[in-house]
């Protein structure tokens, strides 16, 4: 029961990651923007797609950031 | 057109290299490195050893020698990608093993181990997120251009006590060739089993007891190879998710002291030593979070218990990406759809 928190941390992170891929490759992967009705819709789309993404993984660090603030004040300065 | 049976035979031949190769010859390299002296402190054992280092010139020779005789059967250009990073990757480590670099020193100067991959082509252009892959043709260059330094690093991190990053590296590599299996092709899959047998080998003299440790050369060479198996072998997320301890242990450390140092810069230790030899996590508030100090935060362990966890947290991590395999392939083979 030691590591419990540990395994609990590492699964939860786990999940994080297959929830940030869910996202990816459901919600933001068939955005698709129509602006000019030519090849550079395709490019805006391209672009969004990347800073979404980007913006995604960010969210994933801060959220991990969190919990490990969290975590850090439940075990180590309990003890 | 290759044959099931060509593969296993050329699987045979470059596991059997690498592994006897670094088996073998460990130990006269054992012996020349105390020779000229070149060692350092065990601080965790009573009486205070010292233990030659660096393995990393023992590893190279190792797998650059099954690695060349691979593409000398199979002619893959990804296989010159895969050496040169490595080769790469082991002078870098191999500088900071005989002159303590700055902390900014290794990730940086790891991007130019990523740019035989690029320059060659070993990427794809189709970046696997369990669901399904997504094609990033631009966005994949800045990518595996901080994968390699991220991974690297995060090998080095871990390394911390005897036989760490050696027993990791065996146990998160077993997903990760299981995955480029499934989803990259037979020749990656057969470039990365000269590192995962030449980590059993050289785990044999790096297990607790260690009677060599593997300095940043040994280190940095393992962590950015796994991570161009990972690349070229279309495994990126799988190998993150296998490494998340290690991914955990750098993140805890990099959040506490917010900039790149090296672990020995740092002036707060994580752990302190019992008079039994025994490690405990420190009660400084200004002591940097790591993996080993969450692990003692219960109360002191011994070096071997540490380890032992590490272990045992690795192989939890390589389960959950056994899992994310299934959920790929069940996604891929259209067994699941959302």
């Amino acid at each position: 029961m030691r590591m419990f928190g540990l395994f609990a941390l590492i699964f939860i992170m786990w999940s994080m990651i297959m929830i940030v891929s869910y996202f990816l490759i459901f919600i933001i992967g068939p955005l698709h923007i129509t602006l000019f009705n030519n090849s550079t819709d395709g490019l805006i789309s391209s672009m969004v797609k990347a800073s979404l993404a980007i913006g995604l993984v960010v969210v994933l660090i801060l959220l991990l950031g969190i919990l490990k603030s969290k975590y850090l004040r439940k075990t180590l300065l309990k003890n | 057109m290759v044959y099931p049976y060509d593969v296993i035979i050329n699987a045979a031949i470059v596991s059997a290299i690498s592994f006897l190769i670094i088996f073998y010859i460990t130990p006269p390299f054992i012996k020349y490195l105390n020779k000229q002296g070149k060692t350092v402190v065990d601080y965790h054992k009573p009486g205070k050893p010292f233990i030659p280092r660096p393995a990393g010139p023992i590893i190279l020779i190792g797998i650059v020698i099954a690695e060349i005789i691979l593409y000398l059967l199979i002619q893959d250009v990804k296989i010159i990608s895969l050496v040169l990073t490595t080769i790469i990757a082991f002078f870098i480590g191999y500088i900071d093993d005989l002159k303590t670099m700055p902390g900014w020193f290794k990730p940086v100067a790891l991007i130019l181990a990523a740019i035989p991959i690029i320059v060659l082509g070993s990427h794809g252009n189709y970046l696997g997120l369990i669901f399904d892959s997504a094609f990033i043709p631009l966005l994949y260059i800045p990518l595996i251009l901080s994968i390699i330094p991220i991974v690297g690093n995060t090998i080095n991190s871990i390394d911390v006590f005897n036989g760490v990053a050696s027993g990791f590296v065996i146990i998160t590599m077993i997903p990760l060739l299981v995955s480029v299996l499934l989803f990259g092709n037979t020749n990656v899959f057969l470039m990365g089993l000269p590192l995962f047998f030449g980590c059993i080998a050289i785990y044999h003299y790096h297990k607790f007891p260690s009677k060599i440790f593997l300095g940043d050369s040994g280190t940095l060479l393992l962590g950015s190879m796994y991570a161009v198996v990972s690349i070229a072998g279309n495994s990126e997320i799988i190998g993150v998710i296998a490494l998340l301890p290690a991914v955990m242990n750098s993140f805890l450390f990099l959040s506490s002291v917010k900039k790149i140092v090296e672990h020995r810069q740092v002036k707060t230790r994580p752990v302190t030593i019992c008079d039994d030899y025994r490690l405990m996590a420190s009660k400084e508030t200004q002591a940097p979070a790591t993996l080993v100090r969450l692990i003692l935060a219960k109360g002191p362990l011994s070096e071997k218990e540490i380890v032992n966890r590490i272990l045992i947290l690795g192989t939890f991590s390589s389960i959950l990406a056994f899992i994310s395999i299934a959920i790929q392939y069940s996604f891929m083979k259209g067994m699941i759809s959302l």
